[in-house]
C-alpha cells in the first residue's frame, strides 16, 4: 500500500490540476488556494502537520476545505487525522481518495463518511494503469458540489 | 482580482523529430537521442521519440509524465510562461538486473498496456512522446538519492529545450491563456488541501522548482519535515508542484 500507478498524480497532473481548474473558476465560492502537506513517518509529526493545516485554514477564515490524497493504506492515518483537525475547528470538510473495493479506511472517524471515492476502474482495484483512477475533472466537480452542500448544511444548523 | 495575472503562451508541436541537436520552431521540435551527462550511477540512458498513436514500446516503469514549460518573465504564478503542447516527456527507470524505480506497483512493459491516455496526468494519444529511459548500474540500491539523480538528469535534458523556448516570439503562440485570481467576496471561502508523498525513494514531492514542472532549485517536502506549504492557484498552474512518486 502506498501510491500505486493508477492513483498517482504525475507532474503533468499538477500542471493541469483538475481541482484547481474547477475550484478557481467557480463564482459561487471564494477560492483561497492550495495547502500542500506531506506524510511524515513519525506519529507525533503526523498529528502535528494535520494540526498546522487546520490552524492555517482557520487563520485564513475558511468556511470549507477539500482534502485530497493520491495514496491509500498507511497514509490514511494522516488523511483521517487532517480531516478531523479541520472538522473540529468548525470548518466544513470533504475528502477525495481512492477506496474502490481494495482501500477501505484503515482508521475511521465521523469525517470519513464525507470522503468521495475516486475509483474509476471496473473492478475497484489498483490496476497498474497510470491515470485510470487519479482525480479527474468529474471528481473535481463532485467535490465542489459536495463541499458546497456541507457548508450549506453547516450554516443552516448553526 | 488578487495580484498580477499569469499568461501561459502555448506552442503546439505538429512534428517532433530526432536530429543531431536541439532545435525549435513555433510548430516543430528536434531533439537528439544522445546527450552528455555526468552521473556515475547511470549506466545507460535511452531516448525514443514516439509519434502520435504509436505506443508499442517496451520501457521500464514510468516514473513521471513531464510537461515542457519555461518561465519567460516574472516570478512563478505571475508574468509569462511558455509551454509546448502536442509533446510530453515520459521518464522511465530501473536498476540493471534489479528493481524498477517504483514505490507501490510498477508499470514496466508495453507503454500502451500501462497508461490511460488523455487524463489530466497523462499525455493524449495524438501527442508526441519523448521517452527517457534510464538504467542505473547493477549494484545500485533503490534509494532516494538515486531517484533524485534520475529526476535531475531528465530535467537537464528538458532544460535544453526550455532555453530555446525562452527565445520564442510570443506572437507565434497558437493560444494564450490569461489566468486571473478572482475573488468572490461574500461567498464561502474554500481551500484545497493536498496530501502528498513525503517519506523517501519514489515517495517524495517538490515545490518551487526554478522552471515550471522542473526539478532544479526546488525544495522537497521531506526536507521541510512535511510541514504544510501554501500555493496560490496560479502557482499551481505555473508548475510549482513537482511529483516524484
Amino acid at each position: 500500500m502506498g501510491i500505486g500507478p493508477s492513483t498517482k498524480e504525475t507532474t503533468k497532473h499538477y500542471f493541469e490540476d483538475p481541482l484547481v481548474n474547477v475550484f478557481a473558476e467557480d463564482p459561487d465560492i471564494d477560492f483561497v488556494g492550495v495547502i500542500v502537506v506531506g506524510t511524515p513517518q513519525d506519529n507525533r509529526m503526523k498529528h502535528l502537520v494535520g494540526q498546522r493545516v487546520a490552524a492555517w485554514l482557520s487563520g485564513m477564515k475558511c468556511d470549507g476545505a477539500v482534502v485530497s490524497a493520491d495514496g491509500w493504506g498507511n497514509s490514511d492515518v494522516d488523511f483521517v487525522n487532517t480531516l478531523e483537525q479541520i472538522g473540529r475547528r468548525g470548518i466544513s470538510v470533504v475528502g477525495l481518495k481512492f477506496i474502490g473495493k481494495q482501500a477501505n479506511f484503515v482508521v475511521q472517524n465521523e469525517y470519513t463518511k464525507r470522503v468521495l471515492d475516486i475509483n474509476k476502474s471496473v473492478d475497484g482495484r489498483e490496476t497498474e494503469i497510470i491515470g485510470e483512477n487519479a482525480v479527474a475533472h468529474v471528481d473535481a466537480i463532485k467535490a465542489l458540489a459536495a463541499i458546497k452542500l456541507v457548508i450549506r448544511k453547516h450554516a443552516t444548523s448553526e | 482580482m488578487r495580484g498580477e495575472s499569469l499568461r501561459i503562451r502555448v506552442f503546439h508541436m505538429q512534428d517532433v523529430t530526432v536530429g543531431a541537436r536541439f532545435e525549435l520552431k513555433p510548430d516543430r521540435l528536434q531533439v537528439p537521442t544522445t546527450f552528455s551527462y555526468d552521473c556515475p550511477d547511470i549506466e545507460q540512458l535511452t531516448i525514443h521519440v514516439l509519434p502520435p498513436h504509436c505506443r508499442d514500446l517496451e520501457t521500464n516503469t514510468i516514473m513521471d509524465f513531464i510537461p515542457i514549460s519555461t518561465k519567460v518573465l516574472g516570478t512563478p504564478g505571475t508574468g509569462i510562461t511558455h509551454t509546448l503542447t502536442g509533446v510530453c516527456v515520459a521518464l522511465c527507470g530501473a536498476i540493471r538486473d534489479g528493481e524498477q524505480m517504483h514505490e507501490f506497483g510498477s508499470t514496466e512493459g508495453l507503454l500502451n498496456d500501462h497508461v490511460k491516455w488523455g487524463r489530466p496526468g497523462t499525455p493524449k494519444e495524438d501527442d508526441y512522446l519523448i521517452v527517457i529511459d534510464m538504467l542505473a548500474k547493477k549494484d545500485c540500491i533503490l534509494t532516494r538519492k538515486l531517484c533524485l539523480e534520475m529526476f535531475a538528469l531528465a530535467d537537464e535534458y528538458i532544460q535544453h529545450i526550455r532555453v530555446l523556448m525562452k527565445e520564442m516570439d510570443g506572437r507565434s503562440a497558437v493560444e494564450t491563456h490569461v489566468y486571473e485570481e478572482k475573488t468572490h467576496p461574500g461567498k464561502p471561502r474554500v481551500a484545497l488541501v493536498r496530501q502528498v508523498a513525503g517519506q523517501g525513494a519514489m515517495y517524495d514531492t517538490m515545490v518551487f522548482p526554478v522552471e515550471p514542472s522542473g526539478f532544479t532549485g526546488g525544495v522537497s517536502i521531506i526536507d521541510m519535515n512535511n510541514m504544510p506549504v501554501f500555493l496560490k492557484a496560479n502557482e499551481i498552474r505555473d508548475g510549482m508542484l513537482r511529483a516524484m512518486v
